[in-house]
């Protein structure tokens, strides 16, 4: 086994009672790699969420955290090394206070309180939470109770972060926020894995897209690629985000997809255009 | 003719000094489809709330001026999956509920229900349970039980969060397609990309205010743009310092472009 690798799905299945959600998936994630997970509703992109978390077990196949088969482990054994965000992120938060939610998972993991408390400002700091800290989770918009289930999980500093939809109902600039604590964690050596319909979102954040269809892996290869090609988005139910889609119709040289390099980009060929 | 009115609402929610709507004042009527945007925590959701009389009647706190509702409403909220009623063991039977508690004849309610599940183009989940639904196919169980209850005033807050790009594009069509019949809609959504071919009007909202209100070309004006609730695209025009007035879409920076 390569030493690099986070997450490994090899041949698994997995079905709800008479009702097939995975067949025959598998892919692995690097350490330190940025990865959408993406497709339509129903595709089975949450109960990949669940066989990373432990809440269910592959049947067939197996799923591999690093070096540990999954097969025999639980939840609580996983979270030393899986943080995860559900999609419905309210089951996750329960404490008084956004503060002792987010050092929840240290202190159950049995860190002494300092490390307790380090973990939980260095997760409030990267989400910029420090203003919520002292409010009830539950008084947070939904949106925000996302983030702060979000924050939770980057205390645990875990090798692998799986998020199912972390940006749904966020605006830009929680998104922007969301993204850059993403690409911090990814830079200090963490997998990402990220479910998301949020395809602007997914291209100013992560690199690799794995497509999921009805259950089976479609298409696995780079974002930049995958994004600009409405022809092969199309049958995966998908659509290019806006930038994407301007680069193709505007044909900007190198097709950028992430809008810092589209404008520059975009104002390179039109100052070029007035010129000429 | 107005469904809903608003003059001068302020709401508080209880133990807070600061309002959280202040001075709004608002009309929604007939085929009207009125969207706020906004930073998170700038009051939308609230104000759909008290647009729903679900504030300050259910949430508590204090509301000051007026709220006038010509019509039945109903309101998707953002957490959807905290709307289901727990009590039904089918979709059909989930998206009965509503209508039953009405008190509907059942012939009416088979008919509203099979109406909404095929607006929603989710017909074929009508025997699923819904504890086995995709959060995806959950939201749009959640709007068809709503819509089976025939409204005339839609609430929506946040209809497309969950759902994949073509579940989103369909439940823009379906709010076009309300709008059509007569229905008032008011929403609040994040995904303004989709607003320019949805919306009639928008409401920008900052710190529980209207900050501003006008046509969806609001929407690539630069105020927006700097507070992030402008268009992808116009952001980009913006980003790229090419001038203004910015395109909304891509089909619209297309045709600038040429």
């Amino acid at each position: 086994m390569a030493l690099s690798r986070a997450l490994a799905f090899d041949g698994v299945g997995f079905s709800y009672g008479n009702v097939a959600a995975l067949s025959d998936v598998s892919f692995e994630v690097a350490a330190g790699e940025r990865v959408a997970l993406l497709g339509r509703n129903g595709a089975g992109k949450s109960t990949i969420v669940r066989l990373v978390t432990g809440l269910v077990h592959p049947d067939p196949g197996s799923v591999w955290i690093g070096d540990w088969d999954t097969a025999d482990l639980a939840p609580e054994d996983l979270a030393r090394r899986v943080g995860s965000v559900f999609q419905h992120a309210d089951q996750q938060l329960f404490a008084r206070t956004l503060r002792e939610d987010v050092g929840f998972g240290p202190r159950a993991l049995g860190f002494p309180a300092r490390e307790v408390r380090r973990r939980t400002d260095e997760a409030l700091d990267a989400l910029d939470l420090h203003a919520h800290a002292e409010q009830h989770p539950y008084d947070l918009s939904p949106a925000l109770r996302k983030v702060g289930a979000l924050a939770g999980a980057l205390a645990l500093e875990p090798s692998l972060l799986i998020l199912d939809e972390p940006t749904a109902g966020l605006d830009r600039a929680w998104r922007a926020r969301v993204a850059d604590a993403l690409r911090e964690h990814a830079e200090r050596g963490a997998a990402l894995l990220v479910v998301t319909h949020d395809l602007t979102f997914a291209a100013e954040t992560l690199e690799r897209g794995i497509v999921l269809d009805r259950g089976r892996l479609a298409c696995d290869e780079p974002l930049e690629r995958l994004l600009t090609s409405a022809e092969r988005l199309k049958p995966l139910g998908l659509v290019p985000p806006p930038i994407a889609a301007l680069s193709v119709a505007l044909d900007l040289p190198g097709r950028p997809v992430r809008e810092r390099d589209a404008a520059h980009t975009l104002a390179r060929v039109a100052g070029g255009r007035s010129a000429s | 003719m107005r469904t809903l009115g608003l003059d001068d609402v302020t709401f508080w929610y209880p133990a807070t000094a600061n309002p959280a709507l202040e001075n709004i004042t608002l009309d929604v009527g007939p085929g009207d489809i009125v969207a706020l945007v906004g930073r998170g925590g700038a009051g939308a959701s609230t104000l759909l709330l008290v647009a729903a009389g679900l504030a300050p009647r259910v949430t508590g706190g204090r509301l000051a001026g007026t709220v006038s509702r010509g019509a039945r409403a109903g309101i998707v909220l953002p957490t959807p999956w905290t709307q289901l009623s727990g009590m039904a063991f089918t979709v059909w039977d989930e998206v009965a509920f509503g209508p039953a508690n009405l008190g509907w004849p059942g012939h009416a309610i088979s008919r509203h229900v099979d109406h909404a599940l095929e607006r929603l183009e989710i017909a074929p989940l009508a025997s699923r349970d819904p504890a086995s639904l995709s959060g995806g196919e959950l939201q749009r169980v959640i709007i068809a039980g709503i819509l089976a209850m025939d409204p005339d005033l839609v609430l929506l807050d946040e209809p497309t969060a969950e759902l994949d790009p073509e579940g989103a594009r369909a439940v823009w069509r379906l709010v076009r397609s309300l709008a059509g019949e007569g229905k008032a809609v008011l929403l609040a959504t994040s995904d303004v990309d989709a607003l320019p071919d949805v919306a009639d009007r928008i409401v920008w909202l900052e710190q529980g205010s209207v900050r501003a209100m006008g046509e969806p070309s609001l929407l690539a004006e630069d105020a927006l743009c700097e507070a992030g609730l402008g268009t992808t695209v116009a952001g980009l025009w913006r980003a790229a310092a090419l001038p203004a007035p910015y395109p909304l879409t891509v089909v619209d920076a297309v045709q600038r472009w040429r």
